[in-house]
């Protein structure tokens, strides 16, 4: 029986993210994205069929197996963007390392600010980070797994939403700034916005994505024990 | 010969990814195994002892489809659920104005810098 729960809750997400992209490339809009349009998807059938997470949760693990192996996939684009990240050396290690810094202080301090639990506020440092990493950073700052993977999904619809629209009007005129803002803040899915816009804001929002990632993965460690 | 030549290629990142763990693990390194992983990729593809033509395709499938990793976790977020609601302003709050505040400060301060440095070598240009 549970076996067959579970084949049922791998085929049911497959299935609801193939039909997500379908969906995404006839209606683009932040509501149509794979991540949320599945997610609704999923959660619906689940609720309507009066299973619990906890029995949708043994396929969870079989299919998210190849998470590890796909940030190891990362470093490809930044090895093909190498050059790019050489040339303009200075102003990406500043945007990236002041930005992380900022999008992640001011999301923890917000928190402490509302007195949010600390599981919570922890949870809120890792969600510009994409969400293999982020739940490696969780379990070592003690943050909740599950609403870190949240936040970060949250963060990158946000930012795609935001985005465009914000740094448009804002003077952004440099492609190469588009993209590394989209690229640290919205990791995945602000890498994604990007590509569709312009091909050099994509290129560098995805090694600004993976830059993020390691500089985040870096410094949280060290600086949520001091805040929390 | 092909889907051989890709699970190969799929074997191959996840041996790394465990290659990751193992290092920071005996390291005590304070973070992720999987980044590890993606520097020692990005080192053995520097120096080329892994050529891009070996993992590329693999690489490209696993980035292609990223998304669909976070579909299970998310789905977590019926777990959740109550605490969302609970906490509902102050956790919006957060995560609308870090998204903005990082949006700002890093594209703010690259493009400032950017500029810089074109005028920069359009001056060490104009002199030459």
């Amino acid at each position: 029986m549970s076996t067959f729960v579970t084949l049922c809750s791998i085929l049911l997400t497959v299935g609801a993210y193939m039909l997500s992209r379908l969906v995404a490339r006839k209606y683009p809009s932040p509501f149509t994205t794979p991540v949320f349009f599945s997610t609704a998807l999923i959660i619906t059938v689940l609720l309507i069929l009066g299973l619990s997470f906890e029995q949708y949760k043994p396929g969870k693990e079989i299919m998210t197996f190849f998470l590890g192996p796909a940030t190891v996939a990362l470093a490809v684009p930044l090895y093909k963007n190498r050059q790019l990240v050489v040339t303009y050396s200075i102003p990406a290690a500043a945007g990236i390392v002041i930005g992380a810094l900022a999008t992640t202080l001011s999301a923890v301090l917000i928190g402490l600010l509302f007195r949010l639990p600390h599981d919570v506020v922890a949870s809120l440092g890792v969600k510009s980070v994409t969400v293999p990493i982020a739940l490696e950073i969780t379990a070592l700052i003690g943050g909740n797994p599950t609403l870190s993977a949240a936040f970060v999904v949250l963060t990158g619809t946000l930012g795609t939403m935001i985005g465009p629209w914000l740094l448009k009007r804002s003077g952004i005129t440099s492609s190469f700034a588009y993209g590394l803002a989209m690229g640290v803040v919205s990791h995945g899915q602000g890498t994604a916005q990007a590509a569709t816009e312009n091909e050099l804001a994509g290129a560098v929002a995805g090694v600004a994505m993976g830059l993020t990632a390691i500089v985040t993965s870096i410094i949280l460690p060290t600086l949520i024990p001091h805040i929390l | 010969m092909k889907v051989l030549f890709f699970v190969c290629q799929l074997v191959g990142l996840w041996v790394l990814n465990e290659l990751g763990y193992f290092i920071t693990e005996r390291l005590h390194l304070p973070f992720p195994g999987n980044v590890m992983g993606l520097l020692l990729l990005f080192i053995l593809l520097v120096t080329g002892v892994i050529k891009l033509a070996w993992i590329e395709s693999a690489a490209s499938f696993l980035i292609r489809h990223l998304a669909f990793f976070f579909i299970p976790v998310a789905v977590g977020l019926m777990e959740v659920g109550g605490l969302l609601v609970m906490n509902g302003v102050a956790i919006m709050t957060s995560l609308v104005v870090s998204a903005v505040v990082g949006l700002l400060v890093t594209s703010g301060l690259s493009q400032l810098l950017e500029r810089r440095k074109e005028r920069a070598n359009e001056h060490i240009r104009n002199t030459m």
